[in-house]
């Protein structure tokens, strides 16, 4: 009666078009009401506790904030003229290359529809000059962008780890090889197609372009290594980094790459400058920038940005915490395994359903929302069938980049479409042998433990 | 006039909120890294301001269309039906920031009456659970004007953020053609 009631009002009010947070809130409210003697007074402190008792979700907005800064078109750029130096000259290496870059852009920024629309705005038409079929190019491109979330610092995760205390430090680690393997996938998946195809290749540009596109990308790079050195190397907890992430990245876009800011297309040193004149200019204009920047629009643009996606997030997960709380309290999840394992359903059935369960959510809702609803649920059966927390965390999330690419609401769908201009339709059809791809993957990950759990277990 | 400087401040309230939360936690690491002792009261601070943070935020994105929901459902209806399930979605949305509401005054005035204060900092902890109330009742203000725009015809639902349609400024603000000027592919 209690399962109904709470789970009823929930996708009532979803589907009637309320905000997740509210349908979350006013389900567990209501439940709590009708069903248990807790009062008004402790659910409504228990919803202050959740956005303010956790110093791991911090992390969420200091890590949206950082790629608020870094994801800007000349970021991309720099991203994708490493990548093109580093891997174009092997046959179909336009494509690697875009791939590449995709990871790069994805680790930085945290977020897949931002990569295809950065990343493939200006690669695929580029590919098509080149001659490559243009399906072929926003197909690669489309699914090189769900990396994001797997690759850290990945702000999915975190919600992930929000929803059941497992380490953020531990699920960082083990999205490492996974999206390193899921790219190395993608890239020899284009080798040997360009090599049927015969796609073209580029000249080498020479090392010397290649260390100065390196340089000129390193900048944002240094955030990735930055974030993982200072969490693995015991400096800092996973909330500390992010934060020290964020100025680092507001440094870096005002300073350092000058896309946005006070500085904007001032050189670090203008043409005839000499050297000497540009390091005395520097002295004073940095300082002044910095201090410049809280005032500045563009600035100031970002960080409303950032604090608005923060904001919503925050606050959605608060109000999962409050349905996660009926849930436990309900004992819901242990009736439900207990079920399960009376039946005597083994691990492996077990994650072909939760798989097949979280595809079919991942139509229709974002990835956030999916884990806070579904991971307090998952969690406690998973556990009891001996299945590795860190391991079905990983699972999810490859779920939910699947969910990416799947209408009605695969973000990188609408995005690619708008980018090449095509329908939906024509992007699925670019979409579907890459996403056969990427269920392989999904198989690979759900049922090799090891290839999530080896790093993680290695540094522990 | 007064609006668009109270809409103003409360944007850079909402900024400022969060980007004191960042300089918090990366001055107590220098603190702790580098003079060897931390701020003892950092970590308290910093939560509650994203406790403020946050449920200041939440009625300035009703207002803004930030929050995400699911719409496939809704935008199948006629304008009209949009209208009327809109309208009893909000009433919901009401009655859940009343709950909480009357929630937060038992919990406050409860407090009150003890007069406990926080942990590491010497404040009142009713005062610094105030923004609970005031939240809510920002949120009432602003699901009731969205309820008044959506009975005036001016709005048909809660206008939910797209990540997708966000991400397409990205796109829009780079012209292939200019990339080719560079040289580059």
């Amino acid at each position: 009666m209690t399962i109904a009631t709470l789970f009823i009002l929930l996708f009532l009010g979803i589907f009637l078009g309320m905000p997740i947070a509210f349908a979350l809130g006013f389900s567990s409210v209501t439940t709590v009401l009708l069903f248990s003697d807790d009062s008004l007074g402790s659910i409504a402190i228990k919803l202050f506790e959740a956005v303010s008792g956790q110093y791991t979700l911090l992390a969420i907005p200091f890590f949206i904030l950082s790629s608020a800064f870094l994801s800007t078109g000349g970021v991309a750029r720099r991203l994708i003229n490493f990548a093109t130096d580093s891997v174009g000259h092997v046959k179909g290496g336009l494509a690697m290359a875009s791939v590449m870059a995709c990871m790069l852009f994805a680790a930085v920024s945290g977020s897949s529809p931002a990569t295809v629309a950065a990343i493939g705005s200006i690669t695929i038409a580029g590919m098509v000059r080149q001659g490559y079929p243009q399906s072929y190019a926003a197909g690669a491109i489309a699914n090189a962008g769900t990396l994001g979330i797997l690759i850290p610092p990945s702000i999915v995760m975190l919600v992930y780890s929000a929803a059941t205390e497992v380490s953020a430090a531990k699920m960082f680690m083990a999205g490492l090889v996974p999206g390193l393997l899921m790219g190395g996938i993608l890239m020899i998946a284009i080798y040997i197609s360009a090599r049927i195809m015969k796609l073209p290749a580029q000249p080498f540009p020479g090392f010397g372009q290649l260390f100065r596109s390196g340089g000129k990308a390193l900048a944002g790079l240094l955030l990735i290594l930055l974030v993982l050195g200072t969490i693995y190397g015991g400096v800092a907890s996973p909330t500390e980094a992010a934060a020290i992430a964020a100025i680092y990245a507001w440094l870096v876009a005002v300073v350092g790459y000058r896309d946005m800011g006070p500085l904007k297309d001032d050189p670090w040193k203008r043409p005839g400058e000499s050297l000497g004149s540009a390091l005395a200019r520097s002295l004073w204009q940095v300082p002044l920038a910095i201090v410049g920047s809280f005032t500045n629009r563009e600035v100031r643009g970002v960080v409303l940005d950032g604090a608005k996606v923060s904001m919503m997030l925050l606050f959605i997960i608060a109000n999962a915490m409050l349905f996660a709380h009926v849930l436990t309290t309900e004992r819901i999840p242990h009736a439900i395994a207990e079920a399960i394992v009376s039946w005597g359903l083994p691990a492996w059935g077990f994650l072909i359903i939760m798989n097949l369960l979280l595809l079919a959510a991942g139509n229709f809702m974002e990835p956030s929302a999916i884990l806070l609803i579904m991971a307090p649920i998952l969690f406690p059966i998973a556990t009891q069938l001996g299945i590795d927390p860190i391991h079905l965390g990983i699972i999810m999330v490859v779920n939910m980049e699947i969910g990416m690419l799947t209408p009605p609401v695969g973000l990188n769908l609408f995005v690619t479409a708008g980018i090449t201009g095509r329908s939906i339709g024509w992007v699925i059809k670019a979409c579907l042998p890459w996403l056969g791809l990427l269920l392989g993957f999904l198989i690979l990950i759900t049922y090799v433990p090891a290839i999530s759990l080896w790093l993680p277990n290695l540094l522990s | 006039m007064i609006v668009r400087w109270l809409n103003k401040l409360e944007e850079t309230v909402f900024c400022l909120l969060l980007v004191a939360i960042v300089f918090l936690v990366c001055v107590e690491v220098f603190y702790r890294f580098v003079l060897a002792e931390g701020i003892s009261w950092a970590q308290e601070g910093s939560l509650y301001l994203a406790g403020w943070f946050v449920l200041f935020g939440v009625s300035w994105g009703v207002k803004h269309g930030v929050h995400i929901g699911v719409d496939v459902l809704v935008k199948k209806l006629p304008k009209r039906g949009q209208r009327i399930v809109t309208l009893i979605a909000l009433a919901v949305c009401l009655a859940y920031c009343a709950l909480i509401l009357v929630g937060s005054y038992e919990y406050l005035s409860l407090t009150y009456m003890i007069g406990i204060e926080l942990q590491d900092i010497p404040i009142p902890k009713w005062q610094a659970t105030l923004i609970l109330p005031i939240g809510m009742a920002l949120l009432v203000l602003r699901f009731a004007e969205l309820g008044w725009r959506v009975i005036k015809g001016e709005a048909d639902s809660f206008g939910f953020s797209d990540e997708g349609q966000e991400s397409m400024h990205l796109a829009e603000q780079r012209n292939p053609e200019d990339y080719d000027k560079e040289g580059r592919p």
